[in-house]
């Protein structure tokens, strides 16, 4: 079969909101895993280096463990957090 | 101009009654179609983790059951389907009409590698995780979907072609459109299951605005394998919880939010959830407030008893208020009813045992023919004697979509409208 995608193309369009949405979810992303280059870290250590809410990063963060991109670590001294690195 | 497929009987929905009801009929021989509106079959019971009073696995019981269903050879499957203007000729002529909305993809020919949602560019939140995390805009449901394939959620689609290019199998169309099919049938069976009720409707909870409080289906969601967390976890911050309240009759059993009804479930599936969260979190508290304990089926008293004895705290009060306070903690104000005193208690998490409504659009499948109850659950004429018939003869009902029940009932449920249907089919039409 050849490419479809041209052909609905020609018929819908995507709307602002798609385009907004993957734009701030991609940029979040990039964000996350740049905090993570360095070492593991936890949710409230991610939220607090890159200034977002920590519903927002714990959100996006389990979404990037769902893909992959990222995989859980050991939890902290009090037993409250889990540290995240990246996958290699 | 539409093409017209027959059967013996139409089952609507296709969750753990309508498959029940199916493979009753289709083991009798009768040509059985299932509709189901969702992408894949299994229903509300394929995403729960265990079952009470049991603790068996909810998928494991599930699973079995759906592949039996997709594999009969009596049984045709429409997922992602809708019926509408089913109209009654005459006995034993039903016509209804068959929506299928488009996947974007080959259905027969994608083999469920996923590939496409790894290069999908879009995340939008997963409704089978009930929001807790995202998902792609082309994604396989959930990973013991039936089927197991593909689909393509348009509206959040970026038109990339990024999925077309990486698919293996070939399998992506974005030619598909909708798909209107008339159906002849001989018998229809109700299995549309319910809704969970929205707890947004009561804002003193605070649902959706205080992330620590989750609805007892997004809990359910964390205590399965296929979990969104790593652990159970609060989705504000992803602290591990460590002093979590249940508040049961969340949007039961309240006049105010016109729903006066028990829902027969949630106390036990909270006491089930409480039982499970003391084994994924030895070190926490977990605390039950109710108005009275509904532990009436077999074995659920000794259930309840074992969580006490495990340690799970039962307070009958009934919750007025919950906040928010620093570090995403709660604090619930309730009327404790053994004292009539008004208290406060912190608790880091809060479950609402959200209650179950009828489903949305039953009737007017039916172009508003069939009778529905005071509480818009289908109306059961004669409840004592056939409890499966509706007030049109050939149409029974199954399971949840006659009335809160359990998974037990359910299946007991569809047991009686398939039995009632093939009596129905060998001529026992009664006209009286």
């Amino acid at each position: 079969m050849g490419k479809t995608i041209d052909i609905i193309k020609t018929k819908r369009k995507v709307s602002d909101s798609v385009k907004e949405n993957m734009k701030a979810f991609n940029k979040i992303k990039r964000q996350i895993l740049k905090s993570l280059e360095t070492e593991e870290k936890t949710v409230p250590q991610i939220a607090q280096e890159i200034d977002l809410p920590l519903d927002v990063v714990t959100y996006h963060l389990m979404t990037l463990q769902k893909y992959g991109n990222i995989e859980a670590g050991e939890v902290d001294d009090m037993d409250e957090f889990y540290f995240y690195k990246l996958k290699k | 101009m539409s093409k017209t497929e027959e059967y013996d009987v139409l089952v609507i929905g296709g969750g753990i009654s309508g498959e029940e009801a199916a493979l009753n009929l289709a083991d009798q021989g009768y040509k059985v179609l299932i509709v189901e509106k969702d992408l894949s079959v299994g229903g509300k019971m394929i995403h729960l983790s265990k079952v009470f009073p049991t603790l068996d696995c909810s998928a494991c019981i599930t699973t079995p059951k759906v592949s039996e269903t997709a594999r009969h050879p009596n049984i045709t499957i429409y997922t992602y389907s809708e019926v509408s203007n089913i109209d009654k000729k005459s006995e034993y002529d039903f016509r209804a009409l068959l929506t299928k909305h488009p996947r974007y993809v080959i259905e027969d020919a994608c083999t469920g590698c996923q590939l496409c949602e790894e290069a999908c560019p879009v995340t939008v939140q997963d409704q089978y995780q009930y929001d807790l995390v995202g998902r792609k805009a082309v994604y396989v449901p959930f990973s013991i979907a039936n089927p197991r394939v593909a689909a393509i959620d348009i509206e959040n689609c970026s038109l990339c072609g990024a999925c077309e290019k990486v698919c293996p199998a070939d399998c992506i169309d974005f030619t598909q459109e909708e798909e209107e099919i008339q159906i002849k049938v001989k018998s229809v069976v109700i299995a549309t299951g319910f809704k969970l009720f929205d707890p947004t409707l009561i804002p003193r909870y605070g649902f959706g605005v205080f992330k620590n409080v989750v609805t007892s289906m997004q809990m359910e969601r964390q205590l399965v394998p296929t979990r969104p967390y790593n652990n159970v976890l609060r989705p504000k911050d992803g602290k591990v919880p460590d002093n979590i309240a249940y508040v049961l009759c969340a949007g039961s059993r309240d006049e105010t939010v016109g729903n006066p009804i028990c829902s027969q479930v949630c106390c036990m599936y909270s006491i089930k959830q409480a039982q499970l969260l003391m084994g994924a979190l030895p070190m926490a508290d977990v605390t039950i407030y109710y108005l009275h304990i509904r532990s009436f089926g077999k074995g659920f008293n000794e259930f309840y008893q074992q969580s006490k004895d495990m340690g799970v705290t039962f307070i009958k009060g009934k919750i007025g208020k919950i906040e928010e306070t620093e570090n995403g903690d709660l604090k619930l104000r309730y009327e404790d009813i053994e004292s009539g005193v008004v208290k406060e208690a912190n608790h880091d998490m809060a479950v609402l045992s959200v209650g179950i409504l009828a489903n949305d659009g039953v009737s007017s499948m039916f172009n508003n023919k069939l009778e529905l109850d005071q509480y818009n659950f289908v109306e059961q004429k004669d409840i004592l004697a056939n409890p499966a018939q509706t007030n049109m003869s050939g149409v029974y009902v199954a399971g949840t979509a006659s009335g809160p029940m359990d998974i037990p009932d359910s299946i007991l449920s569809a047991g009686a409208a398939s039995a009632e249907t093939s009596g129905y089919l060998r001529g026992g039409y009664d006209e009286k």
